[in-house]
């Protein structure tokens, strides 16, 4: 990779706190590229916060250069240098005396921005992150749930568009059913801001599934493995990172392919305002067992069944089971398979970023992408091929029962 | 008790000046030691032994029995206005600059950290993000502070400061005869009364100039 297209480029950057004899960050060199995510994770200790706040200078480095968009600024005013890059961290910490808006607002305010552009952007991120700015935009901190709370954060670390974000572990004090809707709707957002993304995390599974590269540090943030989440799975470069991995590497790579990427099923559909000889009707038209019924945007409520039609006495809309809650097309077939289990149904419905209906997923679809992920790793481990894979979805290794 | 009620009716105009007098040295005080405690505690919260230090002085400051104090002050400022003014800014220093102190060092390191990690420098991180976090614990040193002076300003007419002291001092020297009660008594609700009006005034203050997101 060439450094013109390197977005940041650490070059032998070390850190050595005072009083400490070894160093925190040691000689540490990395590229990033333009528009790309990538991760830092390694076990605690290993100095990746460190090495994320040398990148914005919270922390000045021993040695070492860091250039920004070719541009040296391992010297230049750190407060400036930071207006540049967006910067989020677990605890958000959105200032509680100030609005949503002024949150926002915190770095336009700074870049002296006038006032018009300044609330004419405010409005457009909280949209963007999913709220509705008229009920939010006044309102404070407090009023927020967590999950709310790191939208603003986000959408404040963006407002005045940074080409880089910061993150340090984001999602880590939101609950996990949460934190996996969090984690889709930044990818979602990412596919329209496309930033340069620095994310650090201890937890390899938001690795593989956020990472267009991931960085795996050893103690010191020495680089024990710079490169694709798929490659880590299929080709890990030492014993550590095998390790670091772990036992679950299989199941892992369900996290590499997207529900968008596998070929959903044709269902039988029919509008909620239907009545019960037209979903009849659809039922006896397909061979599948039930009807889901969307309403008037076409966004899933019900599956219906035959038996479900007998009972003459519950109206059209209350018959059946709820469809809801639907997967987005953005989700990682396990984020999938986890619906699945908790729903205790054998499919479901997927739809867009808006809610309207795609398609249906089921879990013979996940079956099959596990058998030929199995496959893989099987002739990988008998040594039949080298273990790169070459399909990105589900031509990959999947770890049999090898390692436990 | 209808003799104190007709002396205080008598004497209304007189009480309510010294009162406003007494609370005019008590505000001028405070205002002056706010603004020197603010900074002290400013220059002084990241440094552990520093804001000791300072916090130390002004707490043995405290323990000088006010009356010694009044007349210490004598031979550099004589008597009046000017001694109780600087006796009462030294008695307030402790609770307002302690309570900077503190209040600054509650502020949630998360925090402070996005605000720098956004670019904000010091000063700007302190007056737009900590001293705004920090202002209701700072704000009740100060009430405590006023609450005190009002109580030490009486003393002050020891030295011919302003104020109701002024009556109960006229009352005690007088014991004996039967104004004498009524002066002290007149003199002592006054004092009462001015600090829980302050009291309330505080209140005021801390609903209009905190924000209803820390509320």
């Amino acid at each position: 990779m060439s450094s013109a297209t390197a977005m940041i480029r650490l070059e032998n950057l070390t850190k050595r706190f005072p009083g400490q004899h070894e160093n925190a960050v040691d000689s540490l060199n990395l590229e990033i590229s333009d528009g790309e995510i990538v991760i830092l994770v390694g076990p605690s200790g290993c100095g990746k916060t460190t090495t994320l706040r040398l990148i914005n200078r919270l922390i000045e480095p021993t040695s070492g250069r860091i250039y920004l968009e070719g541009e040296d600024v391992t010297s230049v005013n750190p407060d400036r240098l930071r207006r540049r890059m967006g910067y989020v961290i677990q605890a958000v910490g959105l200032f509680p005396h100030l609005t949503i808006a002024d949150n926002i607002a915190t770095v336009p305010n700074m870049l002296r921005w006038n006032r018009r552009r300044i609330s004419d952007r405010v409005n457009e991120l909280i949209e963007m992150v999913g709220m509705d700015p008229t009920v939010y935009a006044k309102r404070y901190p407090k009023e927020l749930s967590g999950g709310q709370r790191q939208r603003i954060g986000v959408a404040r670390a963006i407002a005045a568009d940074p080409p880089v974000i910061l993150m340090d572990e984001p999602f880590s004090a939101i609950d996990p059913i949460n934190r996996g809707r969090l984690q889709n709707e930044f990818l979602q957002l990412q596919t329209v801001i496309r930033k340069t993304i620095v994310f650090v995390t201890h937890d390899i599974d938001e690795a593989i599934k956020m990472g267009d590269r991931i960085a795996i540090l050893d103690q010191g943030s020495t680089i024990a493995q710079y490169d694709s989440p798929e490659t880590i799975l299929t080709a890990p470069a030492s014993q550590f990172v095998e390790d670091f991995i772990g036992a679950g590497a299989s199941l892992k790579r369900l996290n590499l392919t997207r529900v968008s990427d596998v070929e959903l099923i044709e269902w039988p559909v029919a509008e909620l305002s239907a009545d019960r000889g037209a979903i009849r009707e659809a039922l006896l038209r397909s061979e599948k067992g039930s009807v889901l019924l969307l309403d008037g945007e076409r966004r899933p409520q019900r599956w219906v069944n035959a038996i479900d039609l007998e009972h003459t006495g519950t109206p059209v809309p209350e018959l059946g089971l709820a469809a809801a809650p639907a997967i987005q097309a953005g989700a990682t077939l396990f984020d999938a398979l986890n619906e699945m289990l908790n729903s205790l149904q054998g499919a479901s419905a997927v739809v867009d970023s808006d809610g309207v209906y795609r398609g249906v997923i089921e879990i013979e679809t996940i079956a099959s992408a596990i058998r030929s992920m199995r496959a893989d790793a099987r002739r990988r481990y008998r040594g039949e091929e080298d273990g790169v894979p070459t399909d990105e979805s589900t031509d990959a290794a999947l770890n049999p029962m090898g390692r436990s | 008790m209808r003799d104190f009620l007709d002396y205080l009716d008598f004497r209304r105009d007189h009480i309510f000046d010294l009162a406003v007098e007494h609370a005019r040295i008590v505000l001028i005080a405070i205002v002056l030691a706010s603004a020197i405690s603010i900074v002290l505690g400013v220059l002084t919260y990241r440094r552990d032994r520093i804001a000791a230090l300072v916090l130390g002085i002004q707490g043995s400051a405290l323990t000088v029995p006010s009356l010694a104090l009044f007349g210490l002050l004598i031979p550099i400022f004589g008597l009046g206005f000017r001694p109780v003014l600087v006796a009462l800014v030294i008695y307030a220093l402790l609770p307002i600059t302690r309570n900077t102190v503190t209040g600054l060092r509650s502020v949630d390191p998360a925090i402070v950290e996005s605000a720098q990690g956004m670019g904000m420098g010091r000063l700007r991180r302190l007056v737009r993000i900590e001293l705004p976090l920090a202002w209701p614990v700072i704000l009740t040193g100060i009430r405590v502070s006023t609450v005190m002076l009002v109580g030490i300003a009486a003393i002050g007419a020891y030295l011919n400061g302003p104020g109701l002291g002024e009556d109960i001092f006229a009352g005690l020297s007088r014991i004996g005869t039967p104004t004498a009660l009524h002066l002290t008594l007149g003199g002592t609700l006054g004092v009462i009364a001015l600090a829980l009006l302050f009291d309330a005034f505080y209140l005021a203050v801390g609903r209009i100039t905190t924000s209803r997101g820390t509320r």
